[in-house]
């Protein structure tokens, strides 16, 4: 009979389960190789992020996708067919202010390829995704009782969000000449929000800050401050639901999630 | 969101410019306080006409906060006498015109400034009072009775500092 001393046992039972563990991590038969980190079950292949860098194209493109996604919205509200009697006006100057933005499009593009710069010719894909496309579902909803309404409240946030955009970029632009550019538009996107203020509460009463004494919220007002605010702004859309509220959405300016980078496309 | 950025501080020839806005300033707060005494306003406009004159004294005041201790805080007479003689009689229109016009040239000569100016604190600044000076003049127009391109459009000529 073989006497093994404790310290060989230990030794060869140590080499065994290396053996093992090394056989386990080897190649098997009918299992395809991975380029991945060994791990237990089935690792998704690597996607590399491209290297972005928010510079004064990327900057401007954004612009022009917010000009894009205004475009799109008044031309949607214009295609439901709401602005008829006492909103006939409201029609009127929606296609006045698609027409502005179709021109503010066309100007920032022209900024980007003198840049050597890619235009960017849609909507922003993520404030679509998130704000606009959410707004029309509520907004054309069969029981929401006031369409033509609320496609006006939808417009002045854009057109808010807008000014607010441009006159955010103003402090990232690198070039003076487009800073001067940038808030050019931006004060015509600021007239835009004041005009269709007006068209949600007229008259000398909706010029300045008020609030409403029923319901202890802020009216609204076509001058809101004295100097332009970069605050989010809250859109309330949409039917009343079975406990008597709607829907509001919080609408910010683009920020890292949302620029119109090098590597996004219309495509 | 809008991504944070540092702002860099007013350069020296930044100080010059917005010293002029201080003063462009203080000649508009001086010029809705001359509109708001006329006996031809109600007192529900004479509330928005008192409003506009506390935006641009804010903004006056803003300004020379920038700049420090080399701010005028004067009216740039220029600006106050160019307009001074419309804002009288009993054509509310006419003076919610001459105030427009003092608006529309206001938001054209900080834009101008915007395109000059050094340090971004400045600029994001001149752009705050850009955008709510825009509000005025599309307001004027709107409360004038005038059509919507006027409310629109911005056809007035930038001052130019030390020249006006």
């Amino acid at each position: 009979m073989n006497r093994y001393s404790r310290r060989q046992v230990l030794r060869f039972g140590g080499a065994g389960v290396a053996g093992v563990v090394l056989a386990a991590c080897g190649k098997q038969a009918n299992v395809p190789e991975s380029e991945n980190v060994v791990s237990v079950g089935v690792a998704p292949s690597k996607v590399t992020l491209p290297n972005v860098e928010v510079n004064d194209v990327v900057l401007l493109r954004t612009a022009a996708s917010l000009e894009f996604n205004a475009i799109d919205t008044y031309e949607a509200a214009l295609g439901l067919g709401v602005f008829t009697g006492a909103f006939a006006a409201a029609g009127d100057i929606a296609k006045r202010l698609r027409d502005d933005h179709k021109g503010h499009a066309e100007a920032i593009n022209g900024l980007i390829t003198k840049l050597g710069g890619t235009p960017f010719t849609c909507g922003n894909p993520r404030i679509n995704e998130v704000y606009i496309a959410p707004a029309l579902e509520l907004i054309t909803a069969t029981d929401n009782e006031n369409p033509a309404l609320d496609v006006v409240v939808l417009a002045h946030a854009l057109e808010n969000l807008a000014a607010q955009t441009y006159q955010g970029v103003v402090t990232m632009l690198g070039d003076k000449a487009l800073r001067q550019a940038a808030i050019g538009i931006g004060q015509d996107e600021a007239r835009h929000a004041a005009v269709l203020a007006q068209a949600l509460n007229p008259g000398l009463s909706g010029i300045l800050p008020s609030v409403n004494p029923d319901t202890g919220k802020a009216n609204v007002a076509a001058v809101p401050s004295a100097f332009g605010p970069l605050t989010p702004i809250n859109v309330t859309v949409g039917p009343v639901q079975a406990d008597g509220s709607r829907v509001s959405l919080i609408l910010e300016t683009p920020s890292l999630n949302s620029l119109a980078y090098d590597s996004v496309s219309c495509g | 969101m809008m991504i944070p950025s540092a702002t860099t501080p007013p350069s020296t020839a930044d100080v010059a410019l917005l010293a002029f806005g201080n003063g462009a300033e203080l000649a508009a707060r001086d010029l809705y306080a001359v509109a708001a005494g006329l006996s031809a306003f109600s007192e529900e406009e004479k509330t928005v006409l008192v409003g506009f004159h506390d935006h641009h004294r804010a903004a006056a005041q803003a300004l020379a906060g920038l700049v420090g201790s080399d701010a005028p805080n004067v009216r740039e007479d220029a600006v106050y006498n160019a307009f001074r003689s419309r804002l009288d009689g009993s054509d509310k229109s006419a003076i919610y015109d001459a105030l427009r016009e003092l608006e529309n040239t206001l938001v054209a000569t900080h834009t101008s400034l915007v395109g000059t100016l050094d340090g971004t604190a400045g600029s994001a600044l001149v752009a705050s009072i850009i955008t709510t000076q825009a509000r005025h003049a599309a307001i004027l127009a709107l409360v004038a009775g005038r059509a919507l391109n006027d409310a629109l459009v911005n056809s007035a000529t930038a001052l130019t500092p030390g020249t006006n």
